[in-house]
């Protein structure tokens, strides 16, 4: 029945699977006496915590509103970077040089993770909005700016030969044979990229950014559980409100782009 | 056709048009609104100018004066491990409790879906605080933040690779009498496995990415030592440690991505 022969292959990758994953439990120092212990606590935690302090409630609007305006600007902002880098990143637009410059430069965007650039940000420019947002523009080339590129390269010739054939200049041949091919690719990829920033922006107003992942941080670091909670309920409905739209007009679109 | 038809800008072309000014118009709203300026970071960019003198040439000593940093950097790779594996171990048991093609009873199915979907619209943030305060600021928070998050992102990509299996050699075991699990072992696993691992790959590259940033919040790891650094204004030691954690990422991606070409290319051979 169990045939030796067969699993013969697994043995040894799983031999190694199994003494990575001990020694990375060491080193996090994982085990499961902690786990129980944490989980008690953690429910106990949940208790200290239930009400919802209703009165923070319309406090916290604003910070709220706040994270999404931050969020909405580092998309635009980052939205039309990632469209500059990507023609330049892009083989049948530009010279291999400066395509070779801009995907390393890309390629480098996106392995710093956004808080990092938002740390650097806030030592260079202090707390507020304009960091956060100027990291989340930043952080959109990274992965727009990939994508579109790959996206234009595989565009359609024909229609920049023969704008080229009648006398075209470059920007002519951007502006009407590349970006109206890609405009339905951008428009979905930003709003994706928009639902991204909205968590990132969370996660960021925590480190300086300002709105709602502030708000919870300094709640938390206040020990204003009660308050906390609504931050959270804030948050979770803030993210699912603006993934549910975002979601809704990605399909109108699609829908459209079908029609045509 | 009239001539206003032929020279007055099309329908299509207006309702465009009406889309693009209101963007316009709420992009300058919002800059009002949180008083930004996209020209400030050209004005102020002395600030910039500054802080890059200040961070160079970078301070490498930290790697050898100071045994804390490598110790991160593994205590960073680990959480980002064990949060993948973990992880992706609980959001394949999900998946197969909420796919409509391995679990037969309505009830299971709906309330494993809707854990998915809720875990999916949990922030990183609100999760990294809770574990924080359950198993202390440690690394461990930040492993199990991870295997959260790790959940969320990945457990509905596995319940859809599951139901889009392909029928006809689930149908052939079960006709001649294979149970449930039988179908399951010798007919789905076997067919997602591939993209399975390939997937965990993926949420390999993204959880360093995430593990970073966890360490800022109570997580440790690298990122803990980044902003200790820059707390105590140590400019130079924030540029050796983003160095650091730029070369790491990109190992990472690197590795991950031939594991993933060599795992994809052989599932496509069979």
């Amino acid at each position: 029945m169990f045939s030796f022969k067969r699993y013969r292959k697994f043995i040894l990758p799983l031999i190694i699977l199994l003494t990575v994953t001990e020694g990375a439990a060491v080193i996090c120092g994982a085990t499961f006496g902690k786990l129980f212990e944490g989980l008690y606590r953690g429910i106990a935690f949940f208790g200290n915590m239930y009400p919802p302090d209703w009165s923070a409630f319309s406090e916290m609007l604003e910070p709220a509103l706040q994270s999404i305006v931050i969020a909405f600007l580092g998309t635009v902002f980052g939205a039309l970077m990632s469209i500059v880098f990507a023609l330049l990143a892009a083989s049948n637009l530009s010279h291999p040089w400066v395509r070779a410059v801009t995907r390393f430069l890309i390629g480098l965007e996106r392995s710093i993770p956004e808080i990092v650039i938002l740390i650097l940000l806030v030592a260079a420019f202090g707390l507020g909005a304009m960091p956060g947002v100027v990291a989340l523009s930043l952080g959109c080339i990274g992965m727009l700016g990939k994508l579109l590129a790959d996206i234009i390269e595989e565009i359609d010739p024909l229609m920049i030969e023969s704008i080229e054939s009648v006398g075209g200049n470059k920007l002519q041949v951007i502006v009407f044979g590349v970006l109206p091919q890609i405009i339905p690719n951008i428009i979905s990829y930003t709003l994706f990229r928009f639902e991204i920033n909205i968590r990132l922006s969370v996660l960021l107003g925590a480190v300086g950014a300002g709105g709602v992942g502030y708000e919870l941080d300094y709640s938390f670091g206040m020990l204003q559980y009660h308050r906390a909670f609504t931050a959270m309920i804030i948050i979770i409905a803030m993210v699912f409100g603006t993934e549910q739209f975002s979601y809704y007009l990605r399909k109108k679109l699609k829908m459209e782009g079908a029609l045509k | 056709m009239s001539m206003a038809k032929l020279t007055l800008p099309s329908k299509k072309y207006r309702q465009k048009m009406t889309v693009f000014s209101a963007v316009v118009v709420a992009v300058a709203l919002a800059c009002i609104y949180t008083n930004f300026n996209p020209l400030g970071i050209f004005l102020e960019f002395h600030y910039v100018r500054d802080l890059l003198g200040e961070m160079t040439p970078p301070n490498y000593h930290v790697l050898s004066d100071n045994s804390s940093t490598v110790m991160a950097i593994l205590q960073t790779l680990s959480m980002a491990f064990l949060g993948t594996l973990y992880g992706g171990v609980i959001a394949v048991i999900i998946a197969f409790l909420a796919a409509s093609n391995t679990m037969p009873f309505r009830a299971i199915r709906l309330t494993a879906r809707f854990a998915l979907s809720f875990l999916r619209v949990i922030p990183i943030l609100v999760v990294i605080l809770i574990f924080v305060i359950a198993v202390g600021p440690s690394t461990f928070a930040g492993m199990l933040t991870l295997v959260i998050v790790t959940v969320g992102n990945f457990g509905k990509l596995f319940t859809e690779m599951i139901e889009n299996v392909d029928n006809p050699p689930a149908e052939a075991i079960f006709s001649v009498g294979a149970s449930r699990m039988q179908v399951i072992r010798y007919s789905i696993i076997p067919q997602i496995l591939p993209t399975l691992i390939a997937n965990l790959l993926f949420a390999f590259d993204v959880n360093i990415r995430a593990a970073i940033g966890l360490g800022i919040f109570g997580g440790g790891g690298i990122g803990f030592q980044l902003q200790l650094a820059k707390s105590v204004l140590h400019y130079k030691d924030v540029t050796a440690i983003v160095t650091l954690i730029i070369i790491m990422v990109i190992v990472v991606e690197k590795i991950s991505d031939y594991l993933r070409r060599r795992i994809l290319g052989e599932g496509k051979l069979r």
